[in-house]
């Protein structure tokens, strides 16, 4: 069984229909990385795996999307345990101006858990799987604004993990950072593949091509193809991805 | 506007189709060598071997710089990997050329032997599988790989077939033994050039293609004679 699977999907904003009959599926700890021009639907995509589009108003799809064999758009579902098992990384770290050891608590308490000992085993948990554990440990009670934008994102990453999704999505996640920092990110990606299925929007061609398992090309609201990293980077089947990614496109 | 890669490649392209054009003549210069009595000079086909070389380190260069500063994938990918194999393969000709024309002057009653084990058919179908391997990496027509397979087939059965002969005329004359492990020599260093255009054939098939078959055993393929 595969751990996504969106099948015919169509979104539109108002009248502007953003996605044209998109299925995909993608495997339990894989990598996938949507890939494709601004304003191609790889996004909004993204965003319908956890229906954070939901929040946006005068906006509808049709199709379906299952996680886990289950539609998360059906009526009955708990949107808030969908979030919690779907967690998400944005472009530009977010962390909330609170300590760093709050920020990844956050979630923990917000979610109910009370016990100190299982938030504090939670965070310092999370925090090591992101690697930053070495770094924070003397200053947990710091303000997270403290830290460095690579640092910042690792640990929005380690807010996310604390709530032990199964998923982790993430929208252009290194794209504000430096080389170094991002390097930090891709190798941490590859660890976090063991336990997570991610699905990974990037510009970044060659990060796509470092990072995932299997890649999408999006554009104009329609997936062009699909397939292994590796296939679409030495051997695409589809012209307009061939164009896109030697960046002869338009 | 031209993308940036594009001009880097158009000028790596030119690069290749000029060095193979100076190896071709190379190999036109080492079979008019071998067949000619009394043997000619050969002086330009010292310059031409320093233009190769020097042309080959260019080609590095410029591979070299598209790697590290446009990150090619897909067919771009496949054109650099095989652009840096192909200059290899036709500076090996260059240096083989030069050494048939070597031996080629320590080969005594040349013409004799030539004519007797059928030498001159062999370097002419030499001169032309490189003709046709430019041709392929110019037009990247699957057909002419195809030829340039089959003809190199047919060099390497006869280039056998000759050594075998000539082995067996130094048996029975030793005094044929100089002259003829000379020409065993230069018929080897023929059947390795036509191996190398065949390399580069496979090579123009990859770039086209996306798929190695360097290593696969032509005989069963749709390639054969």
């Amino acid at each position: 069984m595969q751990k996504i699977e969106s099948k015919g999907i169509n979104f539109y904003y108002g009248e502007t229909q953003a996605l044209h009959n998109v299925s995909l599926s993608m495997k339990e700890n894989s990598v996938t990385a949507l890939i494709g021009p601004s304003g191609c639907g790889k996004s909004t995509y993204l965003r319908l795996l956890n229906r954070m589009n939901d929040l946006i108003d005068n906006t509808k799809m049709t199709g379906s999307i299952l996680i886990d064999g289950q539609d998360i758009y059906e009526k009955n579902t708990n949107v808030d345990d969908l979030r919690k098992n779907v967690g998400m990384v944005f472009q530009k770290p977010n962390p909330f101006p609170k300590s760093i050891f709050e920020n990844v608590a956050y979630g923990l308490k917000v979610n109910g858990i009370t016990d100190k000992k299982t938030i504090e085993e939670r965070v310092i948990t999370s925090i090591e799987q992101v690697a930053l554990w070495g770094e924070v440990k003397d200053k947990l009670k710091k303000s997270a604004f403290e830290l460095s934008g690579g640092q910042q994102q690792r640990l929005c990453i380690a807010r996310a993990l604390a709530i032990q999704p199964s998923i982790l999505l993430m929208d252009e996640p290194t794209s504000a950072l430096d080389p170094i920092s991002t390097s930090k990110i891709e190798e941490l990606i590859y660890e976090l593949k063991k336990q997570y299925t991610i699905v990974i929007v990037t510009h970044n061609m060659q990060q796509a091509g470092r990072v995932s398992d299997t890649t999408a090309f999006f554009y104009m609201g329609e997936l062009i193809e699909y397939d292994k990293t590796k296939t679409i980077f030495t051997k695409p089947s589809q012209k307009q991805t061939e164009d896109y990614i030697t960046g002869r496109f338009g | 506007m031209a993308l940036h890669i594009e001009t880097e490649l158009g000028k790596l392209k030119n690069i290749i189709i000029k060095i193979g054009d100076l190896a071709e003549n190379q190999v036109a210069e080492a079979v008019k060598v071998l067949l000619s009595e009394p043997v000619t000079e050969g002086k330009e086909v010292k310059k031409t071997e320093n233009k190769i070389d020097k042309l080959d380190v260019k080609i590095d260069e410029i591979c070299q710089s598209i790697f590290a500063l446009h990150q090619p994938v897909a067919s771009d990918l496949r054109f650099i990997m095989s652009a840096m194999q192909i200059s290899n393969e036709i500076e090996r000709i260059g240096d083989l050329a030069i050494s048939i024309i070597k031996k080629s002057k320590n080969i005594k009653d040349k013409h004799d032997l030539i004519v007797k084990f059928s030498i001159a058919d062999i370097a002419k179908q030499v001169e032309s599988i490189t003709i046709k391997t430019n041709e392929c990496f110019l037009t990247r027509n699957e057909s002419t790989i195809g030829e340039i397979f089959i003809l190199n087939n047919r060099i390497k059965n006869e280039c056998d077939e000759a050594i075998h002969n000539i082995i067996n005329e130094m048996k029975s004359n030793s005094k044929t033994v100089v002259s003829g492990t000379n020409l065993v020599i230069v018929l080897k260093h023929l059947e390795r050039i036509s191996e190398h255009c065949t390399n580069i054939a496979e090579y123009v098939y990859f770039m086209i293609n996306a798929k190695i078959i360097k290593h696969e055993k032509f005989g069963s393929t749709k390639f054969e004679d």
